[in-house]
């Protein structure tokens, strides 16, 4: 069955919300985040102070031991705000796991749902790319708390610290800081797209790389070397100008740097003759110039290259994983079919509103008990047939009743469908016997009897093996998937190929059980004999649809004589090789 | 190594002015750096005591603070501009050189492997030559650092060793205490996959079922576990980064109380204290000098697996045209691999199976016929021209191939049916699918021919009937099909069966083949046994023969060798 195609939701994704949410999700957190802070950067509070008094009141007036007392006051910050870091990062980390957890769920539930509905997992590989963006946006968001955090509390310490020492000279500090601050966050949506636009061509360039690697033999085959470099060439200079575009806002980016950091410094230089009749000593200089140089810059810089890249490096995480988002959830009002005759009305059925039908004004009644088999080339649209009976495409026009119930309505136990890929979970064979609905061991036992299933359960020792879809070959795999089946309530039961992989005996069996079993069949049948056994056999070749017995079809339909007189060879029996 | 080197010094060279540019402001901006405490510290003492000197010391503080900002931007600028046009230039480089050696490189790199050495290696190579520029001038405000402070006090230079020493086994106990965390980390990420991935495989179970909350809950199983892990190493890293974190801090500490007591003494002055505490800052960065002494080896590194690629041969093309011709195709005295002195002649416009037990060299036998890979010794001619002396351009209008795994590159349907073709209009495209009985299910995807790849997820069988218009919309002489119908169904089959025999019956056709009716329908059959002909006869000829016969029945139906059976 193809995939569905589902427009992807483009425009402003609401990235903000997660990231609120891991915030907001324990204010306690925030609480522990926001009182080891204060610890953390008690230097930065103290440090210009401790040197200009160590200074003045110790060392330069003779006291050494003041200066001494003065400077173990500093070290002893230093021990304190490494104490407070390690509880900031451990603070961080209890508020970005929850977010990252948040986002498993997100991914997971997502994926699930999408390929649910299109029928079709990604590979294994779209798999991996979303864990990775997730642990991305883990590490990003830890980075980008860290360092506004730090750089808030640094610079409140600082001021705080430099009011302590000589008011005065934040006059000559802070209209340079705020000044270079302003300038940063100026110019932080040029520097966003930039770094926005170089992750995404360095992404399409990998790609692009890897399409190539993959496709070396067939590139060579139609000696499209040419071209193909021609186009990945294109690539991969729009990677390099992006580089350099984002090298060139970076830059910019340093002046602010200079405007915030280093300037304070200069000015406090200029400003000491006033400083200096203001009553300051040499001590309180220098240590208004530690506080600038050795907190205030540093600050600064860090809050510059965290958030120029790790904020960027988060939104477009965050945008990747909420574009994943799956098909909302079904709706409520789910209803109990009575009986399990399935009726299609006039369905038509496309991929896309630019495709041509699938099915194309099908009407087709089964009754109550009735045994249907559906046949016809692959591609055709048996397994979107499939698929509409179930409930899970829904058409496009026209109706598909079970029980008298739109087939998109019909609670989950109403009807099981059964493809030809079995889903093997990782768990007990008991889990996987009993997925759909729980049932006594008697019961149990009489499914595994009947769909031929016995040798395995001896061969595994029991129901309580463990077992994943690897230990098991594709026709145990099914074996198992029919036993579930069987066990469900549901009285209709569409077989999408599901017996592809046993052998014609123990399909026979199989399919033959479900017979026994009552309620109603529909198989889309994979070889002749399960055509034959059906009551009636509908014959799908694109346009039209026929039903009929098979002498019936034999004589009036060219398409199932076809198919019913050009078996494979090897193996005499397949409608389909 | 040497030829690494001899790429790293190519990519030097190729990075651009910006590489001097960055050479210029790295080494400029790295001593101005290293006299900015000195010269603040002077500007501190002569204001202080009133000196007239002092404005002068803080007009040149106000010089070098510019001169640095300046050099800053124009490094930042430089570094970025010579790393991207670096890499670019190798980049460019290797993806023609790959593209001209072919599938040979996948059967030497496999191809993940190969995307690195592209990608994240080349880039690295590109970035070298910023690396190497970078940790030279580091090395100037470290040195610089250590050695003032030594001119200062010898004193304060070994305790800032001392330290040093500490701050690199703190990160060697790191590293060893995260590998093993690491290890149990990815664990349970693997097994979250591992379960995500199964539950992919069932999707359509679990959407009849209506059981995607409970699988999500299965999936995430190792949530817990993995929070328990996660929070280990963020411990650990909590650790490490504070006792490193505070040693620099605390060196500070020693080295101002050693400073303030020779200020008290009179042997200091306040500047020059204050000068000591900040190049014991910049000594201690001889940790991110190392760093970039780590990135060139690396950048060697990647330089010589880089060069590896380079290294393989491309395929060199001729330049002749096709002179008009029915596509008679003679192998001439062919050896090659596992293959041994075949001569054979197939006459224009004919149509051959060829048949064998696997391993009798099927797939090599195609390849050669179109050049896909060259014979060893001997000659593949077609209308009178050998292959080896045809253009690119002809060969690729002459030879259509198709296989059983076809790997479709593009981002339409359309592109991929007409990839590499001169002029790929959609009439063309069209009838190549039509007569691959693609047309139909192309047509009934979302957005038709213009359907992006991504946005088609195919079957076994699909795929290989577009891999089968791609080749009926090269091959205009001949066209080699490669297994590449096994995943059809019988009707299918059949179908492409007739558009082989009827529109295509003018081409050339060599049909690599497992089922007996596909060789009886064919004109000849070349039977290959043990990397020979063993015979090359019509099919009902041959049938008498029961090793003939036993060729067929030895092949066990494709259904399970095929890894994507076509499924609706």
């Amino acid at each position: 069955m193809k995939g569905r195609h589902h427009a992807p939701f483009r425009g402003p994704y609401p990235v903000n919300r997660p990231v609120l949410r891991a915030l907001g999700r324990d204010p306690l957190q925030l609480l522990r985040l926001g009182a080891w802070s204060v610890a953390e950067t008690a230097p930065a509070l103290v440090v210009g102070l401790a040197v200009a008094r160590a200074i003045d009141e110790g060392f330069a007036a003779g006291r050494p031991a003041t200066g001494f007392a003065w400077l173990a006051v500093l070290g002893g910050a230093w021990l304190v705000a490494a104490v407070g870091a390690r509880q900031v990062v451990l603070a961080v980390a209890s508020i970005v796991e929850p977010f990252r957890e948040d986002l498993l769920h997100h991914v997971v539930e997502g994926t699930l749902r999408r390929s649910a509905s299109a029928g079709r997992g990604p590979g294994t590989a779209a798999v991996a790319r979303s864990n990775l963006q997730v642990e991305l946006a883990r590490d990003a968001l830890a980075s980008v708390i860290t360092v506004v955090r730090s750089f808030v509390f640094t610079a409140v310490s600082v001021v705080l610290g430099l009011a302590t020492l000589i008011p005065q000279v934040l006059v000559l500090v802070l209209p340079p800081f705020a000044a270079g601050l302003g300038l940063f966050l100026l110019s932080l949506p040029a520097l966003v797209r930039r770094q926005r636009d170089f992750i995404v061509a360095d992404e399409r360039t990998a790609e692009s790389f890897a399409a190539m690697a993959g496709g070396l033999r067939d590139i060579a085959a139609c000696r499209a070397g040419g071209r193909v470099a021609a186009s990945v060439g294109h690539r991969v200079v729009e990677q390099a100008g992006a580089a350099r575009a984002l090298a060139r806002v970076t830059a910019l980016r340093t002046v602010s740097l200079t405007v915030g950091g280093r300037l304070p410094a200069l000015l406090i230089l200029v400003g000491t003759p006033w400083l200096l009749r203001q009553g300051a000593g040499a001590g309180v200089i220098l240590g208004a110039l530690v506080y600038v140089t050795q907190s205030l810059a540093p600050a600064l810089g860090n809050l510059v290259q965290g958030l120029g890249m790790s904020g960027v490096r988060l939104r477009v995480a965050l945008e990747r994983i909420l574009r994943s988002s799956g098909p909302p959830r079904p709706v409520a009002g789910l209803r109990s079919p009575s009986g399990a005759g399935v009726e299609l009305d006039g369905v038509t059925f496309a991929y896309g509103p630019h495709a041509e039908p699938v099915i194309s004004g099908l009407d087709l009644y089964v009754p109550d008990g009735d045994h249907i088999a559906v046949v016809g080339p692959s591609g055709i649209g048996k397994s979107t047939l499939a698929a509409l009976v179930t409930g899970v495409l829904p058409p496009d026009a026209g109706r598909v009743l079970v029980g008298g119930v739109p087939a998109g309505l019909v609670v989950p136990a109403g009807r099981v469908l059964i493809p030809q890929e079995s889903y093997i979970l990782r768990g007990s064979l008991l889990e996987n016997l009993t997925y759909l609905a729980p049932a006594p061991r008697r019961a149990v036992d009489d499914a595994v009897a009947a769909v031929g299933l016995t040798a395995l359960v001896a061969r595994l020792g029991g129901y309580s093996a463990e077992i994943h879809a690897g230990l098991l070959s594709p026709a145990e795999r099914q074996l198992v998937a029919l036993a579930r089946a069987y066990l469900s309530p549901a009285r209709l039961m569409i077989l999408d190929e599901a017996t592809c992989h046993l052998d014609p005996v123990a399909e026979a069996r199989a399919e033959e059980a479900f017979t026994r079993r009552g309620g109603t069949l529909v198989v889309v049948a994979h070889r002749l004999t399960s055509a034959l056994r059906a009551r009636r056999i509908l014959v799908m070749d694109g346009t039209s649809v026929r039903l009929g017995g098979h002498e019936e079809l034999l004589a009036s339909c060219p398409l199932y004589a076809d198919l019913a007189g050009h078996w494979n060879p090897s193996d005499a029996q397949e409608l389909v090789p | 190594m040497r030829t690494a080197d001899r790429l790293v010094t190519q990519t030097v060279r190729n990075g651009g002015p910006w590489l001097y540019v960055l050479a210029l402001t790295s080494f400029t901006g790295a001593f101005t750096e290293l006299t900015i405490p000195f010269l603040l510290g002077r500007t501190v003492d002569g204001l202080a005591a009133a000196d007239p000197a002092g404005g002068t010391w803080l007009g040149a503080c106000a010089a070098a603070v510019t001169l640095t900002a300046v050099c800053d931007v124009l490094g930042v600028q430089a570094a970025g501009g010579s790393g991207a046009q670096a890499t670019q230039w190798l980049r460019l480089r290797v993806l023609r050189h790959v593209l001209g050696v072919g599938p040979a490189m996948t059967r030497r790199f496999a191809e993940g492997d190969l995307v690195t050495r592209m990608g994240v290696n080349a880039e690295e190579v590109g970035h070298a030559p910023e690396s190497i520029v970078t940790g030279a001038a580091l090395i100037v405000p470290t040195v610089g650092g250590v050695v003032a402070l030594t001119l200062i006090d010898p004193w304060l230079t070994l305790t800032l060793l001392a330290g040093l020493v500490l701050i690199a086994l703190v990160l060697r106990a790191f590293l060893h205490t995260t590998t093993s965390i690491a290890g149990d980390y990815q664990k349970a990420q693997g097994d979250i996959a591992a379960r995500l991935v199964d539950a992919l495989a069932g999707a359509r179970t679990i959407a009849a079922a209506g059981t995607e909350d409970r699988e999500r809950d299965r999936v995430l199983t190792a949530l817990p576990l993995l929070r328990l892990h996660a929070m280990d190493m963020w411990r650990a890293n909590a650790l490490a980064g504070v006792r490193a974190g505070a040693v620099v801090p605390l060196l500070e500490v020693a080295v101002l109380s050693v400073g303030g007591l020779q200020l008290a003494s009179g042997d200091l002055t306040v500047g020059e204290l204050y000068a000591a505490a900040r190049y014991v800052a910049l000594g201690a960065g001889m940790g991110a000098a190392l760093g970039y002494v780590n990135r060139l080896a690396r950048a060697r590194a990647a330089a010589g697996r880089v060069t590896e690629l380079v290294a393989e041969r491309p395929v060199p093309y001729g330049g002749h045209p096709l002179p008009p011709g029915p596509g008679t195709l003679e192998l001439r005295g062919v050896t090659s691999d596992g293959l041994g002195e075949i001569d054979l002649v197939v006459p224009g416009g004919c149509s051959v199976a060829v048949v064998g037990r696997s391993g009798s060299g099927k797939s090599l036998f195609a390849a050669l016929a179109g050049r896909l890979v060259d014979p060893d010794r001997g000659e593949v001619v077609l209308d009178g021209v050998p292959l080896r002396e045809l253009s690119a351009e002809a060969l690729g209008a002459a030879v259509g191939y198709a296989f059983e795994r076809p790997v479709l590159v593009g981002d339409t349907v359309a592109d991929a049916i007409g990839l590499g073709l001169a002029d790929p209009d959609p009439g063309t495209v069209r009838t190549a699918a039509h007569a691959a009985c693609a047309d139909a299910f192309v047509r009934r995807l979302p957005r038709g021919y213009g359907t992006p790849l991504d946005d088609a997820p195919m079957s076994g069988g699909e795929r290989q009937r577009l891999g089968l218009a791609r080749a009926f919309a090269h091959g205009e002489r001949l066209l080699v099909l490669d297994d590449a119908t096994s995943s059809l169904d019988t009707v299918t089959e059949r179908q492409v069966g007739r558009a082989l025999s009827g529109e295509l019956r003018h081409r050339t056709r060599l049909i690599v083949a497992h089922r007996a009716a596909t060789a009886a329908a064919a004109d000849r059959v070349v039977w290959l046994d043990g990397g020979r002909v063993r015979a090359y006869d019509r099919h009902l000829t041959l049938w008498r023969n029961p090793d003939y016969r036993a060729v067929f029945q030895a092949v066990p139906p494709p259904r399970g060798s095929s890894p994507q059976p076509e499924v609706p």
